[in-house]
């Protein structure tokens, strides 16, 4: 066998070999599995606002899925950016100012002497949230408003505002003067009567890693105050960790105000789908009358036509 | 079965393919923020190494030598190799998405994993048996398994210390690694392979 002929043998076994074996595991593992886009979606904030250039949370979640940046959501902001960064393993970066700034947190409000009652903002809601009817004034259930602005330009009045909602500052505690660098001595370990690790704790929430402070059981510190007490660096270890639990309550709110509006948004795809069902329906209904109607008529000019051919032979 | 076990520990420990040979630095750097997703790249490169390390040498053995080609042998593992990647991205991709999007480019870098193909080349270098051969690719996936989960481990607990500003980030990294590296070089001489 020439040299030429072995080469081409052996390359050619190999990749049928590579080949075959590839294309049968593709086979075999070809479903799609969601729970990576259910993950990213829920940590989204589910306002549906479109602001990210899709057409609400679910499909960015598909495209941060394959691959999307994590920095096009205005409404969750700093925060969602952070919680996205930390389940993709990526740097956090600061949100995309193209999409939009991230402001406090708002409600829409309908000026109810200025509304004229024509359903507009009610068709452009995502998750239902404005109540009335056709030449009736208007109004926001305002636990159920997301803020996603989506209301503002179908108004052809401009009676809707938002009104932003006051918000609570979270921030670390300020240098006290006698406040010094933490030394690891570890006295505060032995002082905590609930078997913490207070300066574990005290560095996660310095570095705002809340998730891992929460994963080293911060929930469960009773904030008795032992720890400030032995500090030798007189670093107040409690107000960390109020701030830490806090920050935690905050941000489950948040995680369960998105939850409620993504079942909202869903109630409202349902209702929607449903109308257009029943809408299709009419217009079907509507078509098989008309058709019957037609073919009706048909038969009366039909009937009509033979008579006159009778008359006419009659006649002659 | 001695023989064995040492050639495991050498290729574990003394012969470390990250921190004594320096290859495969490239996930051991890029993977390392997490520990979950350096778990995940672990595994990954196991059964790559593993795998690939049998499958060269069968094909060198039973492919390449009857052929009269044993010098095509670095084109021969790297299609090899390439494709048992693909076949790892392809069973990550549907059993674990979270981790095939964590990994993204690092998962198909895999091929060009020098410790990959230097698994390969040495078990041809160095005359082993197929037996041989497998325990060696094993023992360099566990080796780079072991110092890529700790040094992941060091890394996130630096992300929370006070590290002086223009040490931030990659740069005390780095330093890490060395440090990791030249504790490993104690292990030289533990035994001899």
């Amino acid at each position: 066998m020439s040299l030429f002929g072995g080469i081409v043998l052996a390359l050619l076994l190999l990749a049928l070999f590579c080949g075959l074996t590839l294309a049968y595991t593709a086979q075999k593992f070809s479903q799609q599995d969601t729970s990576l886009v259910d993950q990213i979606n829920a940590l989204l904030p589910q306002t549906q606002c479109a602001q990210c250039s899709y057409p609400g949370c679910r499909p960015y979640a598909e495209a941060i899925a394959q691959g999307e940046a994590i920095n096009k959501c205005p409404p969750g902001g700093e925060q969602t950016i952070s919680l996205l960064a930390n389940l993709l393993d990526q740097e956090k970066v600061a949100l995309d100012s193209n999409y939009g700034q991230q402001g406090p947190v708002k409600k829409a409000f309908i000026r109810e002497q200025d509304c004229i009652g024509c359903t507009f903002c009610i068709q452009a809601c995502p998750v239902d949230a404005i109540v009335g009817a056709p030449q009736q004034m208007h109004t926001v259930i305002a636990d159920e408003c997301t803020g996603c602005e989506l209301c503002l330009p179908p108004c052809p009045v401009d009676c809707i505002d938002l009104i932003a909602l006051p918000e609570t500052e979270l921030s670390l505690p300020a240098k006290s003067l006698t406040e010094q660098a933490c030394i690891r001595c570890g006295l505060c370990v032995d002082a905590c009567p609930v078997d913490l690790l207070p300066q574990q704790l005290y560095s996660f929430i310095q570095g705002k890693a809340y998730e891992k402070a929460a994963s080293h059981h911060l929930e469960d510190c009773i904030e008795c105050g032992l720890c400030h007490a032995v500090c030798p660096s007189h670093i107040p270890l409690v107000q960390y960790y109020q701030l830490g639990k806090s920050v935690l309550q905050h941000q489950d709110e948040q995680f369960q105000l998105a939850h409620h509006a993504q079942e909202r948004f869903q109630q409202h795809e349902k209702r929607l789908a449903r109308l257009n069902a029943e809408q299709e329906r009419q217009r079907q209904a509507r078509s098989k009358l008309a058709a019957n109607a037609a073919a009706q008529r048909e038969l009366i000019r039909a009937a009509l036509s033979r008579a006159r051919g009778r008359q006419q032979g009659d006649q002659q | 079965m001695s023989e064995l076990i040492l050639l495991l520990i050498g290729a574990i420990l003394v012969n470390n393919f990250v921190l004594v040979q320096f290859l495969g630095l490239c996930p051991f750097m890029g993977t390392s923020r997490k520990i979950e997703t350096a778990i995940g790249m672990a595994a990954a490169s196991t059964f790559v190494l593993t795998l690939s390390a049998m499958l060269s040498y069968l094909i060198y053995h039973y492919l390449l030598i009857p052929l009269g080609i044993p010098w095509l042998r670095t084109i021969a593992f790297i299609v090899l190799i390439a494709a048992i990647v693909n076949l790892t991205e392809i069973i990550m991709s549907a059993t674990s998405p979270l981790l095939h999007r964590v990994l993204g480019i690092f998962l198909p870098l895999i091929t060009s994993n020098c410790a990959v193909l230097g698994v390969a080349l040495l078990n041809i270098n160095q005359a082993r048996s197929f037996i041989e051969a497998t325990v060696f690719g094993f023992g360099a996936a566990l080796g780079f398994s072991l110092v890529l989960i700790l040094f992941a481990a060091l890394r996130e607990r630096l992300d929370h210390a006070d590290v002086p500003e223009p040490f931030r980030g990659p740069a005390i990294a780095m330093i890490s690694a060395g440090l990791m590296s030249l504790a490993f070089m104690g292990f030289t001489g533990l035994v001899q392979v």
